[in-house]
């Protein structure tokens, strides 16, 4: 029997074995019974279930799916290098918005600009980690785990919920917006996360309340090795039905979100919808801690040029709005986002108007509580390792401790399992 | 009974070391030959205890095994085992088809199944001549295919084709609609799925839509390009960790030369435009014969290069030979295969028994089939609902169960909800499987689709002992309570198909 994939089955029985519980939902529940939806939200905000750990601190993650060009976003505007080595794609330089004299961000994240100039943006070069792989599937795994060592199975944000916050008890802490599937980095077996693909349609059809009873009942007690995380997710459905319809009647939006950008193929995610419905469940006090949305389509292997230059123009629009509505509702300094991707690109374009897959990225940390300006150093061009791509200079789990530690003031080092150098890039709390 | 008459009555020791009440559940088989006002009374059987915890085997300081909550597998008999094989490789039964397979015995359906060779869908009308002012629509083409699996004569083949769909993925978002590839591609699978696995891996090749998805028809000697040469090898036969990146860019020029063809359609559409804008219509525009990808050999790599291995100046039949010759190919798909058919951590003995197996058949896919099916392993306990349904799946089921066809469109429409739809799957390494179908989203949608489903029909089969037929009459208490309670047979329908148990397969 092999221990390397240790999958559900055998981590849920083990928890029936050891802890008398069924994953993902405490004893509590069990006792109340699962035909009343528990009084989740009369609770207080703050979930947090270990002590010391009392922030309002919330995280939101954006995912660009694909491996998105860093040197297309952060552009190297006084390395000559880059134009040998682009000779069409690196006409960006010349209508980049300078952050100084040698980095330019791609023309397109005006709105990103002008929060740079505020101080709420810190950009991180170079990060990546070491033995890189260029397969979407294994590098989008090292990035959710914070494992280059592949032996996590768990996401390191699911692993954060899990060990500081009582999910259970209030199931919207791990939140996934405008997708239909947990994403990688919050899951963890033990742990409850909620996912909403789209909050219209976010309610039971038919006698929705009828329905919602029978499904209770129906969705207890259930036997097997998914009975457990069926049962969970259906009493999360439950919950979160109760919750939006309450977050729904006390939010408007305070910005203009749009997804009707054009890209040059259709977008399969609504990244602007999804971030509004992130912010309603952070500007009406559901408890929210850590937020995930998704933008696909950035793996530019051909006509890069104008593809990146539509979704550098969808995530800038659709960020902007999203840190407007906070700003209005008074939450901006509460909320960090984030941007992360499997691997930046190759530094040398390839004859189709693309780059193929690469290595070390710049990462994005944006929000009022950001110590903003430029961190990390610019990848050289000028020396490109064996596969011919940039070498890393900040680990990627140095970024993650500085959420983890500063951010939201947990153990950073206990949910990464080591210690790593320390970004700044979180403004210190006053006084 | 609520939950602390359970407690109460749970027999288990308690274990030291454990923290908390010892809570206990009942796994309930109801029993056979319902009357038709409702079920017989539930006979309780207490806990099932279950064999040792692999684990504790591995790790003998482990807490020590009192008894587990799981279904009791009732695949020793007959009727289960039939269920068993129609839920995954048909994508669910009628009442009918459940009746003829009971009566013909389970090995005379595996061969029923296997040896039936696809029933061709009725054309997509409009797909063959799309262009870009009229492009394929998405929710048609879906549909067209949903009314394929629900009414074929050869559902296997149409789960197979599924199978392929997923594994050598594409999209419509980038094939585009625009031209018939994302159309011919489905037939491509269809006509391929029940051959030989090296023949398909070139017709995959040269497909078009493939050619469209990743880039290969981009492809040329000066300027190869990496992305179907390292996804032909990490996802469609080999696996991560087993080549290198030298590999992957040798890969890319040993295949470059290919490019995708044009139709008549295309080819006006094109002259078309040109005038339209007041330029000349372009030059040497011929309408292609095949629908295949076209071999260019001036748009190939000239020189040797070293793949896999070996060095010399290769052609695509090459590099796919070379592939084959890999150790690695037999285990990858049959490991996939298992997951997909049979649990999902197929142990390594299995994987490799029937691995073996398949490349002695010389990769016959039927061979593949015949012995997952076959295999004691596909029947064992632990192979009981150890699979989570896909929505399309789940979905087709239902419409099987309900005896009602006509639900195409709406499973086509519905799909996206649930994580599904058809020809979109979220990436290149196609959909997701077992726990990662399972989230607040996707159970929420699931049970929508029963209630807007059973509201719409203004007449239902009559329920009878759909139970039986459909989840082998093994359900929870919970399960069995509802029915037990309900008053008619719309509410039976909408435990039965919203239930936990037909989530499962």
């Amino acid at each position: 029997m092999s221990m390397q994939n240790i999958g559900i089955d055998k981590i849920s029985r083990r928890d029936f074995l050891q802890q008398g519980l069924v994953f993902g939902a405490g004893a509590r529940g069990l006792a109340a019974g699962y035909a009343a939806v528990p009084d989740v939200f009369a609770k207080a905000v703050y979930s947090a279930k270990g002590a010391g750990v009392t922030n309002d601190k919330i995280l939101v993650m954006i995912q660009l799916g694909g491996g998105n060009d860093g040197l297309q976003t952060v552009i190297p505007l006084s390395d000559p290098k880059y134009r040998d080595l682009r000779p069409s794609l690196g006409k960006e330089a010349d209508a980049a918005l300078p952050l100084d004299k040698d980095h330019g961000l791609h023309q397109n994240l005006k709105g990103i600009k002008a929060l740079f100039d505020q101080g709420k943006v810190a950009v991180v070069q170079g990060v990546g980690y070491p033995a890189p792989s260029f397969s979407h599937f294994d590098s989008i795994r090292v990035w959710e785990t914070g494992d280059p060592t592949r032996r996590q199975q768990d996401g390191w944000l699911g692993k954060t919920i899990e060990k500081n916050y009582d999910s259970a008890g209030h199931p919207l802490v791990g939140c996934a917006t405008g997708t239909t599937s947990t994403p990688g980095m919050l899951r963890d077996l033990q742990a409850t996360l909620t996912v909403i693909n789209d909050q219209a349609s976010f309610k039971f059809q038919g006698n929705s309340d009828n329905v919602d009873k029978v499904m209770g009942t129906l969705y207890t007690s259930t036997p097997g090795i998914y009975g457990a995380l069926f049962d969970t997710a259906m009493s999360t459905v439950r919950d979160t039905v109760a919750q939006l319809k309450t977050s729904a009647a006390k939010y408007v939006p305070k910005a203009a979100y749009s997804d009707n950008q054009k890209l040059v193929f259709s977008s399969k995610n609504q990244l602007a919808a999804a971030l509004q419905l992130a912010s309603e469940l952070i500007v009406t006090g559901t408890g929210v801690k850590v937020l995930h949305v998704t933008l696909g389509g950035f793996d530019t292997h051909y006509t890069e040029q104008t593809r990146h230059a539509d979704l550098m123009a969808y995530l800038d629009s659709a960020v902007s709005a999203f840190h407007a509505d906070l700003t209005a509702y008074g939450m901006a300094d509460r909320v960090l986002i984030a941007t992360w991707s499997e691997f930046g690109r190759r530094p040398q374009e390839n004859a189709s108007g693309g780059t193929d897959h690469g290595t070390a990225a710049p990462v994005f940390l944006i929000g009022d509580a950001v110590k903003g300006g430029l961190y990390g150093q610019t990848p050289s061009l000028s020396k490109l390792d064996s596969s011919q791509n940039v070498s890393f200079n900040v680990d990627f789990r140095s970024v993650y401790q500085e959420i983890l530690t500063s951010h939201l003031g947990v153990d950073g080092p206990d949910v990464l399992g080591a210690s790593f150098d320390r970004l700044p890039f979180i403004r210190p709390a006053a006084g | 009974m609520d939950e602390q008459d359970l407690r109460r009555r749970g027999s288990a020791p308690s274990t030291p070391g454990r923290r908390g009440p010892r809570i206990s559940r009942r796994t309930v088989l109801v029993g056979a030959g319902g009357a038709a006002i409702g079920l017989a009374a539930t006979r309780v059987l207490g806990l099932h205890k279950l064999g040792p915890d692999p684990l504790a085997l591995v790790n003998p300081t482990s807490a020590p095994i009192v008894n587990t909550k799981d279904w009791i597998s009732p695949l020793e008999r007959p009727e289960a085992q039939v269920a068993q094989l129609l839920r995954r490789a048909t994508f669910g039964m009628t009442k009918a088809q459940y009746d003829a397979a009971l009566s013909d015995g389970f090995k005379t359906t595996v061969d029923k199944l296997i040896e039936t060779p696809a029933a061709m869908p009725k054309d997509l009308a409009g797909a063959d001549a799309a262009t870009q002012d009229k492009p394929i629509n998405v929710t048609a083409l879906q549909t067209w295919w949903l009314d394929q699996i629900l009414s074929t004569p050869t559902p296997f083949a149409e789960r197979m084709t599924y199978f392929w769909h997923g594994h050598f993925t594409s999209d419509f978002r980038k094939v585009t609609t625009q031209t018939p590839f994302i159309y011919w591609q489905n037939l491509t699978w269809r006509r391929n799925a029940l051959g030989n696995f090296r023949d398909m891996l070139y017709q995959v090749t040269i497909d078009p839509g493939m050619l469209r998805y990743l880039d290969l028809g981009q492809s040329t000697g000066k300027a190869p390009n990496e992305n179907y040469s390292r996804e032909l090898m990490e996802l469609f036969t080999m696996g991560v960790g087993t080549f290198t990146e030298d590999d992957v860019r040798a890969g890319a020029k040993a295949l470059a030369g290919w490019r995708e063809p044009l139709t008549q359609p295309m080819v006006d559409y094109l002259v078309a435009r040109a005038q339209q804008q007041g330029r000349a219509a372009p030059k040497n525009l011929v309408a292609d014969t095949v629908k295949t990808g076209i071999y260019d050999p001036n748009r190939a790599y000239k020189g040797s290069v070293t793949y896999l291995g070996v060095t010399k100046q290769w052609d695509t039949n090459m590099v796919l030979d070379r592939i084959m010759q890999q150790d690695s190919v037999a285990p990858y798909i049959t490991r996939k295969v298992l997951r997909e058919f049979v649990m999902q951590d197929p142990p390594d003995a299995y994987v490799n028994r029937i691995a073996a197996g398949w490349k002695k058949s010389n990769y016959d896919i039927k061979t593949l089939m015949r012995d997952v099916f076959m295999s004691p392993e596909f029947l064992s306990p632990v192979a009981y609902r150890s699979l989570v349904k896909s929505p399309t799946e789940v979905m087709v089921h239902m419409s099987r169960a309900l005896e009602q066809p006509a639900l195409s469109r709406a499973i086509a429409t519905s799909g996206s909800g649930m994580g599904q739809a058809l020809f979109d799957p979220p990436e290149v390494g196609g959909w997701p499987s077992n726990a990662s179908w399972v989230s607040s989203n996707n159970v929420l949608t699931r049970v929508n689709f029963v209630v807007s489903t059973l509201s719409g029909m203004p007449k239902l089969p009559a329920f009878g002992s759909a139970h039986q037929t459909h989840i082998d009459g093994i359900v929870s208490e919970g399960t069995a309570q509802l029915l037990n309670g309900s008053s008619d047979d719309q509410t039976r329908w909408l435990i039965l198909l919203a239930s936990p148990e037909f989530q499962l397969k």
